[in-house]
């Protein structure tokens, strides 16, 4: 039971980097690399301020500020510079190592007793309920705390969905997905189309950003090595949220990608307890994505060879 | 004073490499307010070049573009989009194919205006597209909320000029909307934007290779050859033209080029 909650905690705060990650690869139909730097910025930025005696809960926003200004930095350079969008992602998320570092003054920052969005959290329901230290769920002993983070990280997940849908439905979000869609067309219905792309990688990498935010305050460090790997993460719980829910609309598609990262993060728990080696953990994370974006082109091959159109 | 005035418009695109394109060559000409011009010309001749530069697909080399009393030369083309509505070719380019039909048109009813965050389709707007294309006669008005991508290309090329022209432009732009399209759906877009045009009064460049179109349609037509207008006809005199006089005006130009064509292999023999 503990492994299943832990495994869902950790799935709802990747979630966050799974809608991050849908922006720029479901909106705008490329994998945007910022998110392993502005991940693990976001991480950096709270774990650093926590540790240096801030409120946690002004650290997490200034965590996505962050994030957001490394999106959009990412974006100017795309947009401005014309420089290719996977290029500026590697760039940006590459001098954000650096960056990283500096903020956090060494590699790893542990919070083992600091102040955290978590902590304040488990005091409220402390406070209320008494000193409970566990509860009996489904015929087991569960941890308060536990139960807590879970809330907590849900309640932000599904906050975050919801502002996200909203948000798509906005003159200003149906822009946006217009962008990605057919940025010829909104272009002659007067949208700035550089301004969108930028703005939807600051939407993205400040998700991502928070995701790394609550990740260190969960799991109680930050390490300048967590970011590595973060987009095809990203990538697999789009992909595997896209598999569940289909070609629907957004709302849908939206809770799809939150959904694809809590199956994956489950799927991850079950083949570690099965005798997986952690260390190939990325492997097969890497292997999943491309087999899941090979699988339906190859399919399609067979059942219609590709016309010989032109170019 | 004309809604849209070009002067001594220049393009060369890839100057310097053998791909160099001299495209437009001083194009000058103006429109009057509530003017629907078709625009002709063989291929390569920068009938659709010129729609490009005042649409601001690319920024002119010299010259000058005012529309509707604004110097729009160097603005870029979602700026230009406040005045100007367009139709491309490619019946898939008008519109955003995952977007609902609703969705779209709300896309298109903020033309030019700032992008804000309140909700693109309410129920009022709802009601509002509907009006607006039912008397397409195609059924769309119950499938607002489907996706636009779902359509056929004549649906949607009709949407997109009903998008296009939902706030009124200054100035409407349509390249060979109707080419890409198969003759039924063609002759049903042609014969809407007649309609929409003369019911609105809109000042129109319509690109064709249709001669018939060309002799039935507009109160003026202008050929572009070479980057520059070779051909300007208004009035009764536009009335009276048919397809077969255009169509000799083209071979008049072929026998020309072919002249000029002779006449420098002479002088390469000669000289060179």
């Amino acid at each position: 039971m503990t492994l299943l909650l832990g495994s869902w905690t950790i799935g709802l705060i990747l979630a966050l980097l799974a809608l991050g990650v849908f922006i720029s690869f479901r909106i705008f139909s490329f994998a945007d690399l910022t998110a392993d730097g502005s991940l693990t910025l976001g991480a950096a930025v709270a774990a650093a301020l926590i540790a240096r005696g801030y409120n946690p809960w002004l650290a997490t926003s200034l965590a996505v500020v962050a994030g957001s200004l490394a999106g959009g930095l990412s974006g100017l350079l795309q947009t401005r510079f014309q420089i290719n969008g996977l290029l500026s992602g590697i760039l940006v998320a590459t001098a954000l190592y650096s960056v990283n570092l500096h903020v956090m003054g060494r590699s790893n920052v542990p919070l083992l007793d600091a102040r955290t969005v978590n902590s304040d959290l488990q005091g409220v329901v402390q406070k209320v309920s008494g000193k409970v230290e566990s509860v009996q769920l489904l015929g087991s002993s569960v941890r308060v705390s536990d139960l807590v983070n879970l809330g907590a990280i849900l309640l932000l997940v599904c906050l975050t969905a919801w502002l996200l849908h909203l948000f798509f439905k906005t003159s200003l979000g149906t822009a946006m997905r217009a962008t990605g869609d057919n940025p010829r067309m909104i272009r002659a219905l007067g949208v700035d189309v550089g301004r969108m792309i930028t703005l939807g990688l600051m939407m993205s990498n400040g998700l991502v950003a928070l995701s790394g935010a609550m990740l260190a305050q969960y799991q109680g460090f930050a390490d300048v090595q967590m970011g590595i790997g973060m987009v095809v993460l990203g990538l697999a719980s789009v992909i595997l949220g896209q598999a569940l829910v289909g070609r629907g609309g957004i709302g849908l598609s939206i809770c799809g990608a939150i959904m694809g990262s809590l199956l994956f993060r489950l799927m991850i728990a079950l083949a570690l307890r099965a005798g997986l080696d952690p260390n190939d953990l990325k492997l097969i994370t890497a292997v999943f994505v491309l087999l899941a974006l090979v699988l339906p082109r190859a399919f399609q091959l067979r059942v219609k060879p590709a016309p010989a159109g032109r170019l | 004073m004309a809604t849209l005035e070009v002067r001594g418009l220049y393009k060369t695109f890839f100057p310097g490499t053998p791909d160099e394109v001299r495209a437009l060559r001083g194009l000058d000409f103006s429109i009057e307010p509530g003017s629907f011009v078709v625009v002709i010309g063989t291929n390569g001749s920068g009938k659709s070049t010129t729609l490009n530069a005042v649409a601001g697909t690319f920024l002119a080399d010299a010259g000058s573009i005012t529309l509707a009393g604004h110097n729009i030369t160097r603005w870029p083309e979602h700026r230009r989009a406040r005045f100007i509505g367009r139709v491309f070719q490619d019946p898939l380019a008008g519109t955003s194919p995952t977007l609902s039909i609703a969705e779209n048109f709300a896309l298109a009813s903020q033309r030019g205006q700032p992008r804000r965050l309140g909700l693109a389709v309410t129920r009022r707007r709802i009601a509002e597209f509907r009006e607006h294309v039912r008397p397409l006669g195609m059924r769309l008005e119950d499938r607002l909320d489907n996706p636009i991508g779902s359509l056929s290309g004549g649906q949607r090329q009709a949407l997109t000029l009903l998008m296009a022209t939902f706030r009124k432009p200054e100035l409407l732009l349509l390249d060979e909307h109707t080419a890409a399209l198969d003759p039924r759906s063609a002759e049903q877009v042609i014969r809407l934007t007649d309609e929409i045009v003369r019911s609105q009064q809109l000042t129109t460049m319509m690109v064709t290779h249709s001669m018939a179109h060309a002799a039935s349609l507009g109160d003026r037509l202008v050929m572009v050859h070479q980057g520059r207008l070779i051909l300007d006809v208004t009035g009764a005199e536009k009335r009276r033209l048919r397809p077969h006089d255009l169509l000799e005006k083209f071979e008049e130009l072929r026998r020309s080029d072919q002249l000029d064509e002779t006449a420098a292999q002479l002088i390469r023999a000669s000289y060179v």
